[in-house]
């Protein structure tokens, strides 16, 4: 009997996850062009890694982008994202060969590999990004291109000089233990 | 306590077997944001929507009315002959916005303020509607000698939306007008009315647009009801509106009180509004 307390007791650490997330991870994207540039941010996205299998998923919130120009807001949310539909963009995946990784207080390339889905639409990706440890918590960040034309996101000809068609995507994470 | 260690570890290995560790972290949403293009302007057709310009913008808006289009081909159905107002209005916050405007219609200069008290929320338990005062004070200039009190209308809106869907968005609004001067004695001072008016979008960047006021208590025999049937097409940071109405002013005392044109005969006013946005 005593013994079988024992095991709960060990069991229960051993099969606890060790769970790092944010709910205010930065998103921003960067569309340059000669004719103006588009610059949105978002910090409310959540991010989730799993420490023991190196798992990542992200939730991004389509509607918590922030443009300088609310008129653009809209047309980003109602004729280009329709952020009614697809409320979320969403990436689940992992690190790759996270067993051989030892995190530190220096950052250190990873590569992240997954499923990128954006206006409904799924994509396979692989993208470098920096991960390390401090006071606790798990720092990483990314940066990286999509292409417009892989989320079926259609621009209209009148302004099709005015959007790139290549986004340049930053990402910065805080994750605490859960 | 043998099968109670076996459901433990069931369980334990349950939650362990989630398939999308993204299911950990509760999706609270961001219901409380409020929805945005109710309206894509701030017109409906002739009505005011509930849209106010943006936080911190200028909007210049010219609202043109052709002739009636009853003489057919001898004047293009009205191209020849035009009604044109101009207005300009300010988007304090999300909240506040205010403005002047000139009508060519009875030579009449107007000033307005449009103050949003309810906003509608994306979804959930949040606010279903939303909710505006729309106030004005038009000074007719047309005759020379009259008293400045004579010249003077007030109008009073309260505008009631609500975004159903992408698509379909339908507003209310009930009016109060007060005309100081009335020029027929079988007409009233005080004119109370309802107007309806909705959008159905056809595509990503173009609807359908109607507005309609229904008079409340008794009006003069030469009364008709204002409408109008308006097409938008969003073009970038132009909104440009295509209507077809029976009302030739479009100013609330005329498209609400004063319409005049009907379908017999093609007695109905072609136009359009464009309206361009600056920042401050």
């Amino acid at each position: 009997m005593k013994l079988k307390i024992i095991f709960l007791f060990i069991i229960v650490p051993l099969i606890a996850r060790d769970i790092y997330f944010t709910r205010s991870g930065k998103v921003s994207f960067f569309s340059a062009t000669p004719i103006e540039d588009i610059k949105a941010n978002n910090d409310q996205t959540t991010c989730v890694l799993d420490l023991e299998t190196g798992d990542v998923s992200f939730r991004i919130p389509i509607l918590g982008f922030n443009f300088p120009n609310s008129l653009m807001q809209e047309h980003f949310n109602e004729n280009y994202m329709e952020s009614d539909i697809y409320p979320n963009a969403s990436f689940k995946g992992g690190i790759k060969n996270w067993r051989e990784i030892v995190l530190t207080e220096t950052f250190q390339e990873v590569t992240i590999e997954g499923t990128m889905k954006i206006h409904g639409v799924s994509k396979e990706i692989s993208e470098k990004g920096r991960i390390s440890l401090s006071k606790g918590n798990v720092i990483g960040d990314s940066n990286f291109q999509i292409m417009v034309a892989d989320y079926d996101i259609e621009i209209p000809r009148l302004v099709r000089e005015n959007i790139a068609k290549i986004i340049n995507v930053d990402i910065e994470l805080v994750l605490k233990k859960k | 306590m043998k099968r109670f260690i076996l459901f433990f570890l069931f369980f334990a290995f349950g939650i362990n077997a989630q398939d999308d560790l993204i299911d950990l972290i509760e999706d609270v949403g961001l219901n409380s944001e409020p929805v945005f293009a109710t309206f894509k302007a701030t017109r409906i057709v002739n009505a005011q929507s509930i849209e106010l310009p943006r936080s911190r913008t200028l909007e210049l808006m010219i609202l043109h009315r052709f002739g009636s289009m009853s003489d057919g081909f001898y004047d293009l159905y009205g191209m020849d002959e035009a009604v044109i107002r101009f207005d300009l209005k300010y988007g304090l916050n999300d909240l506040v916005a205010f403005g002047m405007g000139r009508s060519s219609m009875n030579k009449t200069y107007d000033i307005f303020s449009k103050v949003k008290l309810l906003r509608q929320k994306q979804s959930g338990n949040g606010t279903p509607i939303s909710f505006a005062i729309f106030t004005k004070c038009e000074i007719q200039t047309v005759v020379r000698d009259m008293d400045i009190t004579d010249r003077l209308t007030f109008d009073i809106q309260a505008l009631i939306a609500r975004k159903f869907s992408r698509s379909f968005s339908l507003q209310i609004m009930p009016t109060f007008i007060h005309r100081n001067l009335i020029l027929d004695r079988h007409d009233s001072n005080d004119l109370f009315s309802i107007g309806i008016g909705g959008r159905m979008k056809l595509t990503k960047r173009t609807s359908i647009n109607l507005d309609t006021f229904l008079p409340i208590g008794e009006r003069r025999a030469s009364f008709k009801q204002g409408w109008g049937l308006g097409y938008d097409i969003e073009t970038g940071g132009h909104v440009f509106q295509l209507m077809v109405t029976n009302a030739q002013g479009s100013f609330e005392s005329e498209y609400i009180e004063n319409a005049r044109g009907e379908f017999e005969d093609l007695d109905l006013f072609f136009g359009f509004n464009i309206s361009r946005v600056f920042s401050i």
